[in-house]
C-alpha cells in the first residue's frame, strides 16, 4: 500500500454521485444527439401542417431529388452541425412552435403564403450569419463543377467575402424577392390572384392578426 | 413651296419637328457614368455570360467607360428592382433608362408610331389573338414586334408571358414605352448595325410589311448591296449626300440626316400616308407640349398651334406643332433631293400616290362598303374571323393591299404588282366577290356588287364579258374583238 490517499471529500457518496451523474450526463448527451437527429427529419418537421406547405416546394427542388441521390433533409440545411449548436437552434426554433400554437393559423395556405416572405427573410439572415455553414457540410466551393465551363472558376475566383446564400436564394422554397426590393402590396396581390380572393383580402387578413 | 416665304416657313416648321440638333452626340459630363460599383460586374460576367460581356467590351459604351450598372441600376422602389450581388438593378433597361444620357433620342421616339405600337393594334388584337391565335401567339408573336406590357410578379420575377420581349412599343415596368434594343442589338448597341436594313427585318417582314424584301428588290437595295463598303456605316456623322452617297437604307429616309434635314428617332414623322390601314389616308402629325403625338387624318381639320386637342390617352393636351401631310412629304423628299432632281422626286412620289389611290378607290373603299353592307344586313355574324369572307377581306387590305402600297412607296415593282396589287385584284375578283354572292345569295349579292363594284369605271370591264383577249388562250389566232 502506498500513502496515496483520497482527499477527504471523496466519500463513497461522492463516488456514487459521480458515477450516476456521469451516466446521466452521457445519457443526456445521447438524448440530445438523438433528439437533434429526430427533430431534424422531414417527418418530424412536417408533423406540423404548416411545414407541410414548405415541404411541397422542397420536394420539387434539386435538394430533394438530385441525380446523385443525396437528399438533404430539413435539418441538414436549417439546423447547425454539432450537438450544442443543433440544440440551440432547436431551442430557438421552438418560437416557431409557439407561433404555430398561439399565432396566426399558419396551416391555412393563404395565411402561410402571406407570411412566407418574413420567414424567408429570417431564414436567409440565419444562413448569412453563419456563413452558410450548413451548405458547406456537403458543398465544397472548389469542387463545384456545374454544367458550364466557367462554373468552377466563378465559385473559386468570384466568391471572396460571400457565402452561398448571398447568391443562391430561392433554391428550394417558393420564390421570394430580396428583402430590400420586396413589395408587400405586389406580394399580397399575387397571393390574392393565386387563391382567387377579392382584392384587399390579404390586407384584411394581416391586419386582423 | 417655290416662294421664298413658303420655303422659310417650311424650314421653320421643320426645325420645330426636329427639335434636337444632330444625330445625337451625347453631351453629358462623363462624370455621370462609370459607376465604380459597375466595374465589379465584368470579372464574373465574363465567365457567366461571356457572349454579352464580349459584345459590351467591343462597344462604344465600353470605350467611353459606360458599364453594366450605368444602364442597369435601379431604385429599390422600382417595380422590377432586384438585388444582385449587393446592388439594386433591373433586368430591363427601358428607354427612360437610356434617356439618362440619350435624352434627345428618347424625346423623339416618345409618341412615335414605334413607341405607340401596342396601342396601334389594341383593337385588332382581341379578335386576331383571341379567335384566330391564342395567348401563346400573343407572347411569342404579336408582342415580340409590337411590344408586351411587361408584368412584374409579386415574387419579383418578370412574368414569362411578357418577358423576354424587345417589341418596339413595349410598355416597361417604369411606364415608359419602347425598347431601344429592338433596333440597337444589345449589348453592343452599334450605330452601324442599326443603320443596316437588317435592323428592321425582324418586324418589317411577313405579308403585311415585307419592307426589307421590298427594299432589297428596289434600286436602292441593289446599290446598297453592291456598294456596302462605301456606306460609311460606322461614321459618327452620317448625313446622306455628305458622308455617304452610295445608297439610302431604311434609316436614311425614315430617320436619317440628309442635307439640312436633321435626323430623328421619330420613325413615322416623314410618312405622309397611313399605309397599313383598310383605306389609306393622308395624315397630320400633331405634337403636344407634353411630347406626346397623335396621327390625325387629313379629313379632320388640322388644329392650330396652342389649341387644345384630345390626346391618344383621352386627356386634353396643348398642341405644340403640327406637321401636315404636305410638310411630311417635303421632309421625306429632302432626303431624295440629295441624289435626285426635284422633278424626278415629285414624279416618283406621284407614281407612289397613284398606286395608293388606285388601291383606295378600286379595292379598299368598295370592299369596305360591301363588308359594312353585309354586316348591317345581318348577312354576316358580327364575330370577326368566323366566316371565310372575313379572312379574304382582312388579307385584301392587311396583306397584299399593304404590300402593294409599301412596294410602290419604296420602288419595288415586283411587290407593287405581283406580290401586291395583282393579288389584291385576284383575291377581290376571284375570292371576295364570289364569297359576297355565297353569303348574300345570288340576287342580293348581285345587287351589292352592282352598286359598289360594277358601277365604278375601274370595274366596268366586268360588264363586258364578251371582250376577248388571248392572254388566257381564248380565240388564239383570231382577232381580239371576235
Amino acid at each position: 500500500m502506498s500513502n496515496w490517499k483520497l482527499p477527504f471529500f471523496i466519500t463513497r457518496h461522492f463516488l456514487y454521485a459521480l458515477v450516476l451523474g456521469g451516466i446521466a450526463g452521457i445519457g443526456f448527451m445521447i438524448f440530445l444527439i438523438e433528439f437533434d437527429h429526430l427533430t431534424s427529419t422531414e417527418a418530424f418537421c412536417t408533423s406540423c401542417h404548416s411545414m407541410e406547405l414548405a415541404a411541397e416546394t422542397y420536394r420539387k427542388s434539386s435538394h430533394y431529388n438530385p441525380i446523385s441521390g443525396v437528399r438533404a433533409s430539413c435539418g441538414d440545411c436549417h439546423v447547425s452541425e454539432g450537438v450544442f449548436a443543433a440544440t440551440w437552434d432547436h431551442f430557438m426554433g421552438s418560437k416557431d412552435l409557439f407561433s404555430q400554437l398561439f399565432g396566426p393559423d399558419y396551416d391555412d395556405p393563404v395565411i402561410n403564403a402571406l407570411h412566407l416572405p418574413d420567414a424567408a427573410f429570417s431564414a436567409r439572415k440565419w444562413f448569412e450569419d453563419r456563413g452558410s455553414a450548413t451548405c458547406l457540410r456537403c458543398h465544397v466551393l472548389t469542387a463545384i463543377q456545374g454544367n458550364r465551363p466557367e462554373t468552377n472558376a466563378i465559385h473559386v475566383e468570384e466568391t471572396e467575402g460571400k457565402s452561398c446564400i448571398n447568391c443562391h436564394i430561392n433554391l428550394v422554397h417558393r420564390k421570394v424577392p430580396d428583402q430590400e426590393t420586396f413589395k408587400r402590396a405586389q406580394w399580397n396581390q399575387m397571393i390574392e390572384t393565386e387563391f382567387g380572393l377579392e382584392p384587399g383580402t390579404a390586407d384584411r387578413i394581416l391586419s386582423e392578426e | 413651296m417655290d416662294q421664298p416665304a413658303n420655303r422659310l416657313l417650311f424650314l421653320v416648321l421643320l426645325s420645330f419637328l426636329n427639335l434636337p440638333i444632330y444625330a445625337a452626340k451625347v453631351t453629358l459630363n462623363p462624370d455621370q457614368w462609370g459607376d465604380p460599383a459597375g466595374k465589379e460586374c465584368i470579372s464574373c460576367h465574363k465567365k457567366s455570360s461571356a457572349g454579352l460581356t464580349a459584345q459590351w467590351e467591343n462597344s462604344k459604351h465600353a470605350e467611353a467607360g459606360v458599364n453594366c450598372l450605368d444602364c442597369h441600376k435601379a431604385d429599390v422602389d422600382d417595380a422590377d428592382a432586384i438585388k444582385h450581388e449587393g446592388v439594386i438593378i433591373a433586368t430591363i433597361v427601358s428607354p427612360l433608362d437610356c434617356s439618362r444620357c440619350h435624352t434627345t433620342e428618347y424625346e423623339q421616339q416618345k409618341g412615335s408610331v414605334h413607341s405607340e405600337a401596342v396601342d396601334l393594334i389594341k383593337e385588332r388584337l382581341p379578335a386576331l389573338a383571341g379567335h384566330v391565335g391564342g395567348n401563346a401567339i400573343v407572347a411569342a408573336g404579336c408582342d415580340q414586334c409590337h411590344g408586351s406590357s411587361v408584368r412584374v410578379l409579386g415574387d419579383g420575377t418578370l412574368d414569362p408571358t411578357t418577358w423576354p420581349n424587345s417589341g418596339i412599343g413595349r410598355i416597361n415596368p417604369d411606364g415608359s414605352k419602347g425598347s431601344c434594343s429592338s433596333c440597337h442589338g444589345r449589348h453592343k448597341f452599334s450605330k452601324a448595325q442599326a443603320r443596316e436594313p437588317s435592323a428592321c427585318v425582324r418586324c418589317h417582314s411577313g405579308p403585311d410589311s415585307p419592307d426589307k424584301a421590298v427594299y432589297e428588290a428596289s434600286k436602292h437595295g441593289m446599290l446598297f448591296a453592291a456598294q456596302r463598303d462605301e456606306m460609311a456605316l460606322t461614321n459618327d456623322s452620317w448625313v446622306a449626300g455628305k458622308d455617304y452617297t452610295a445608297a439610302p437604307t431604311c434609316v436614311s429616309c425614315h430617320m436619317g440626316a440628309a442635307g439640312k434635314l436633321k435626323s430623328t428617332h421619330d420613325v413615322g414623322m416623314r410618312n405622309m400616308w397611313s399605309l397599313n390601314s383598310p383605306i389609306s389616308e393622308k395624315q397630320s402629325l400633331v405634337v403636344f407640349e407634353s411630347g406626346e403625338k397623335i396621327e390625325l387624318p387629313e379629313s379632320i381639320p388640322a388644329p392650330r398651334r396652342g389649341s387644345e386637342l384630345t390626346k391618344a390617352d383621352g386627356s386634353m393636351g396643348k398642341v405644340k406643332a403640327v406637321a401636315t401631310p404636305a410638310r411630311r412629304r417635303q421632309a421625306m423628299s429632302m432626303v431624295c433631293l440629295e441624289c435626285h432632281s426635284k422633278p424626278f422626286t415629285k414624279s416618283f412620289m406621284r407614281q407612289f400616290d397613284d398606286v395608293v389611290m388606285l388601291y383606295n378607290e378600286k379595292f379598299g373603299r368598295p370592299a369596305e362598303k360591301i363588308m359594312q353592307t353585309l354586316y348591317s344586313e345581318g348577312l354576316l355574324t358580327p364575330t370577326p374571323f368566323d366566316e371565310a369572307i372575313e379572312y379574304t377581306y382582312w388579307e385584301l387590305w392587311h396583306d397584299e393591299g399593304a404590300r402593294a402600297r409599301h412596294g410602290a412607296s419604296m420602288g419595288s415593282p415586283n411587290h407593287t404588282w405581283w406580290e401586291g396589287m395583282y393579288l389584291v385584284g385576284r383575291n377581290f375578283y376571284a375570292h371576295f366577290l364570289p364569297q359576297v354572292l355565297a353569303v348574300a345569295g345570288k340576287e342580293r349579292g348581285d345587287a351589292i356588287i352592282q352598286s359598289h363594284v360594277r358601277s365604278l369605271d375601274q370595274h366596268d370591264w366586268l360588264n363586258h364579258p364578251r371582250r376577248a383577249n388571248p392572254i388566257l388562250g381564248y380565240g388564239k389566232g383570231r382577232p381580239a374583238d371576235e
